[in-house]
């Protein structure tokens, strides 16, 4: 306190920091009030969008509603003495629901919504089901119009991956039933079993012919080998036929069969392990059409021996119309254009070859005369060309 | 040897940066795939168990068809994120009797609950042919539907929480099963269900986020722990009300916490 001017260097450097110091920490505060703030009106703006639905005993207020397409949240009170639901329907599907609502409690629904016309479940399922409208909104055009993103696929490829499974199994089945006619020294009922086995195989071969070297082992024709029918290594179904239906005999058959059941088993596994991207699900099944037309059908090169080709046609065609299925929701949505023209193709096929049956089953193909396989061919290669519309319609090849 | 031990500093120095990748959506065509082959699975053994379970009733066999309610109800319970997407099927299988005005008198109360009140509150096989009808009619055409649905990738993930959210608001009450008190087969369906889809995104949900998993694997095996205490030899359940106050507290916060963890798993994997 004596010298309280000169001395005061020190302690006014310590008030300069504490002054500064107290200037951040009310900036801070400030910014965090401003925060808080925002934060606080962002709610009130959330809770200000919410649409308030009020369950009673026998209704729900309002029971009609209409809302812009796009992110919705309903805030469900419930006024009846009951836990109950409240749903968002299309059709009979569940789009977003709450189930177990107490009674005098209430919970928030958010949902995505896509314009359209909704039913609502509204408590006691002997309620009068609500109704929701929703209109589309500038955004909702654009979207629709926009091409599909990666995650679109998902739902698509892994129900495709299903089916792999599902006929992967059944293609193992039907070896192992094919191997125990052979083992067991049944030839006609082995000549039987060939035709379900290779049906099988062929609603899976435009997958499997990703798998070169296993495809070959169970699908490679005698031409593959230098020797032939006579070729050590010809193994697979086409040796299985060769001895069946051109030898009918079953010598030496039994390690032969061994073999394709191991192979169709590891092909099932590796067709599970095999990530595939959307633009292949569809390439797989065009190029399989176009063998199918450029190659197959004109010369029935495929079964020579049996003569069953239409029985694996008609197996290509099933899965052709299976990725189209799975596509279509997708197609519906952002290239509708495409699927008269696709459906048309499909159709035409599948009569040609329906056209070829007798009692129920399909006939020799080496009693399908040439002009029938003309048609044949060209029924197929227009399915192809309709399916290569797909690609560049929902930018497949350059999804993100 | 040597190669690893250089491999292993370069991929714990790449690891945070992984944590930050994005899920690729394709990464979740296995899972989501294999989830509905679980789920068809399933659903071929609801057929097949819900014909013997009616078989019994329609034989009046009171006591086969009580022991057979609630391991046929399981295979409902495990898939009911699916099985729920389907209302009117949803309704006339598992709707419980609050769901209808006129109560078990309703005409449109069927289902497992419906046959559930004859056979353990009335004691009776008597005069359920219509709905044991209805019942195989009904799973058999959850059936047909659930193959012909393609799973929105979103409710597969999100059923998780979905299950969670069934358990904390209808099994720890016991409301579900209240006539037969076989609370605790549907209690582990769900939770099975549950895991089971957690199981099948584990990788997924590990690249972004291990003390997540790590955490929703400790609160699954807290409630697998005290469930396991009321299993009986025969491999079922005891009834509900064998189940200890102390116990539905351990219950509630690991299944609440589950619930609230799970329901954030459709925005780890890219799917909001």
């Amino acid at each position: 306190m004596s010298n309280p001017t000169p001395q005061s260097a020190p302690p006014s450097r310590a008030l300069r920091w504490g002054v500064a110091g107290s200037v951040v920490v009310m900036i801070a505060a400030g910014g965090l009030f401003y925060y808080a703030s925002q934060l606080a009106a962002t709610k009130r703006q959330v809770n200000h969008n919410e649409i308030a639905v009020t369950i009673h005993a026998h209704a729900c207020e309002p029971n009609a509603l209409t809302v812009p397409a796009g992110r919705a949240s309903f805030r469900i009170i419930n006024r009846s003495d009951r836990a109950v639901e409240w749903e968002i329907l299309d059709g009979v599907l569940v789009v977003e629901e709450r189930e177990n609502i107490a009674p005098g409690l209430s919970q928030v629904i958010n949902a995505n919504l896509q314009p359209g016309d909704y039913a609502i479940t509204c408590g006691l399922l002997s309620n009068p089901r609500g109704t929701l409208h929703v209109t589309p909104t500038a955004e909702s055009d654009a979207q629709a119009k926009a091409k599909p993103s990666m995650v679109a696929f998902i739902g698509p490829l892994s129900e495709f991956r299903v089916y792999l499974s599902g006929q992967g199994g059944a293609l193992i089945k039907a070896a192992a039933a094919l191997q125990q006619a052979i083992d067991t020294g049944d030839l006609a009922q082995a000549q039987a079993l060939y035709a379900p086995a290779r049906e099988a195989y062929q609603r899976l071969a435009p997958a499997a012919q990703r798998l070169a070297e296993l495809d070959n082992a169970i699908n490679a024709r005698a031409d593959y080998f230098e020797k032939r029918e006579q070729d050590p290594a010809f193994s697979g179904f086409h040796r299985l036929e060769y001895s069946l239906f051109q030898q009918r005999s079953l010598d030496g058959l039994a390690p032969v069969a061994q073999r394709l059941v191991a192979d169709v088993t590891t092909l099932k596994q590796q067709l599970l392990a095999q990530s595939l991207p959307p633009e292949q699900l569809v390439s797989i099944v065009v190029r399989n059409l176009n063998s199918l037309a450029d190659v197959r059908a004109v010369s029935g090169e495929e079964e020579r021996y049996s003569h069953i080709d239409l029985n694996g046609f008609a197996a290509n065609l099933q899965v052709a119309r299976k990725v189209v299925d799975l596509m279509r929701p997708l197609l519906t949505k952002s290239a509708a254009d495409l699927l008269p023209n696709i459906d048309r193709a499909l159709d035409a096929f599948d009569a040609e070859l329906n056209g070829l049956k007798v009692d129920n089953h399909y006939t020799r193909y080496d009693s399908v005369t040439d002009d029938q396989r003309k048609q044949i061919a060209d029924k197929a290669k227009a399915v192809a060309a309709a399916l290569d519309g797909i690609d560049p319609a929902l930018g497949l090849s350059g999804l993100q | 040897m040597k190669k690893s031990f250089i491999a292993l500093p370069l991929l714990m120095s790449l690891a945070p940066l992984a944590a930050f990748a994005a899920t690729a959506p394709l990464d979740l065509v296995g899972p989501v795939s294999d989830y509905k082959i679980y789920v068809t699975e399933e659903i071929g053994e609801l057929v097949t168990q819900t014909q013997a379970f009616t078989d019994a009733i329609n034989k009046g066999d009171l006591a086969a068809a009580r022991q057979l309610y609630a391991p046929t109800r399981v295979h409902y319970e495990a898939i009911e994120p699916i099985a729920e997407l389907f209302s009117d099927l949803d309704a006339s299988i598992d709707s419980r009797v609050d769901d209808h005005e006129k109560g078990v008198t309703a005409e449109d109360f069927t289902g497992f609950h419906r046959i559930e009140y004859a056979l353990f509150a009335q004691n009776s096989t008597q005069g359920l042919e219509a709905l044991t009808a209805k019942l195989n009619a009904d799973v058999n055409d959850l059936k047909t539907r659930v193959d012909g649905l393609t799973f929105p990738p979103e409710k597969v993930v999100g059923g998780a929480a979905a299950l969670l959210e069934e358990v904390a608001a209808t099994k720890i009450s016991g409301e579900e099963d209240r006539y037969s008190h076989t609370d605790l087969y549907d209690f582990q369906g769900n939770i099975d269900g549950a895991k089971k889809i957690v199981d099948l995104f584990r990788g997924q949900i590990g690249q972004q986020d291990q003390a997540f998993l790590a955490k929703v694997d400790k609160n699954f095996a807290t409630v697998n722990k005290i469930l396991a205490k009321y299993k009986t030899q025969d491999g079922g359940f005891e009834t509900y009300d064998k189940v200890k106050d102390n116990d539905r507290k351990a219950l509630v916060g690991p299944v609440n916490t589950l619930a609230e963890d799970l329901s954030m798993l459709r925005g780890k994997l890219g799917l909001n």
